[in-house]
């Protein structure tokens, strides 16, 4: 009987042990787990209005219109940052009225001025609306959120009205921009 | 007296040696078969298996749900009459403070096909008060073997979560843990 035990009780002993190893998962009558995420910067920008149109007073007054804009942004804590930037991404059309990028007469110029909710600042002062370098609209600092559904924002356009414009229906595109980190 | 001085005994008397011999036999004369009725009962069980930890994630940076899966192992055996369920509840909300919140029902689940047993409908809403359905067992239900129990032994449900990405959180890292009960009737 030893000598049966002996010869036959470590193959015995190596079939449990693989058994055991075989069947990794631990079965219980409760069990936990550990849900995570990582929340990071993140932003997005909606324009309310597809269309601005742009309209002038009488005795070529300039033109004038209005963009508004929904943002949400999240800048990460310590030192995050976030910006909102605006880029005249098609100029002016057809020829033969205003233009961004070659204007009729030197001083012609697409402009506008900010108007942001906080956490944003807005740009500061009269900004020229560019077709080659993104102009600022807003900037935000380290640890900015916006609200759940996003705050609100607008540019107010300005567009010299001179007379060397023929008469027509023009328009361009612009491109608006939201990043953070 | 003594076993042995009646086994080694010198000229006993006969009737001394007929109850020596009869003391002495081998117990091959004695031997006969009996029967015993080995008597088990099993009682309803449940058991699951879950991981350790799972993680949600997003596609994209403008403010896309988190997602992730949880694959959920189980056993049970319902008795007539009987039935068993899984349920979830967060034990505590995500932490640090400051991110998502499963106190402002933020995080939910739905289920999806189960191996035993039907499987929640719809959404829930992961909460740290309440638990929530996630399997119901019918009675006289098993698992594994096939018919009358289940094809696959263990069971497998997988849960689906997705957590609202709103940008009031604060950026980093969050955690939660979810406790998963099994019950048995």
């Amino acid at each position: 009987m030893k000598q049966y035990i002996a010869t036959y009780l470590p193959a015995l002993t190596v079939l449990l042990i693989l058994t055991a190893a075989a069947s990794a998962q631990t079965f219980q009558s409760s069990g936990s787990t550990t849900i995570s995420v990582t929340v990071a910067a993140e932003a997005s920008l909606y324009i309310e209005d597809s269309t601005t149109t742009l309209t002038g007073g009488p005795l070529f007054s300039d033109y004038t219109g209005t963009t508004r804009f929904i943002y949400k942004i999240r800048t990460s804590q310590g030192s995050g940052t976030g910006t909102i930037t605006s880029l005249v991404t098609a100029d002016f059309s057809p020829s033969g009225g205003p233009s961004v990028s070659n204007p009729p007469t030197a001083g012609d110029a697409l402009s506008y001025t900010c108007s942001v909710s906080s956490p944003a600042t807005a740009c500061s002062g009269t900004q020229t609306a560019s077709t080659t370098a993104a102009q600022p609209v807003a900037s935000f600092g380290a640890n900015a959120r916006s609200s759940r559904n996003g705050n609100s924002g607008q540019v107010n356009w300005t567009l010299t009205n001179d007379p060397l414009y023929a008469t027509g229906a023009y328009s361009a595109t612009v491109t608006f921009t939201v990043s953070a980190t | 007296m003594p076993e042995r001085l009646i086994c080694r005994g010198k000229n006993p008397h006969p009737f001394i040696v007929f109850l020596i011999l009869a003391a002495c036999v081998p117990a091959q004369a004695d031997m006969g078969t009996a029967t015993q009725t080995l008597n088990v009962v099993l009682l309803p069980a449940g058991k699951i298996s879950v991981p350790s930890g799972f993680t949600l994630t997003t596609t994209g940076t403008t403010f896309n749900a988190y997602r992730g899966a949880l694959r959920i192992s189980y056993r049970f055996r319902t008795a007539p009459g009987g039935g068993g369920s899984i349920s979830l509840r967060a034990a505590s909300d995500f932490m640090p403070p400051g991110g998502p919140s499963i106190a402002a029902g933020a995080l939910v689940y739905a289920c999806g096909a189960a191996g035993l047993g039907a499987p929640c409908a719809g959404f829930q809403t992961v909460s740290t008060t309440l638990a929530t359905g996630v399997i119901l067992v019918p009675e006289s239900a098993c698992t594994g073997g096939g018919a009358p129990c289940s094809a696959a032994d263990p069971a497998v449900v997988e849960l689906q979560f997705t957590l609202e990405n709103s940008p009031e959180y604060q950026t980093g890292s969050y955690a939660s843990s979810l406790v998963l009960t099994v019950s048995t009737l």
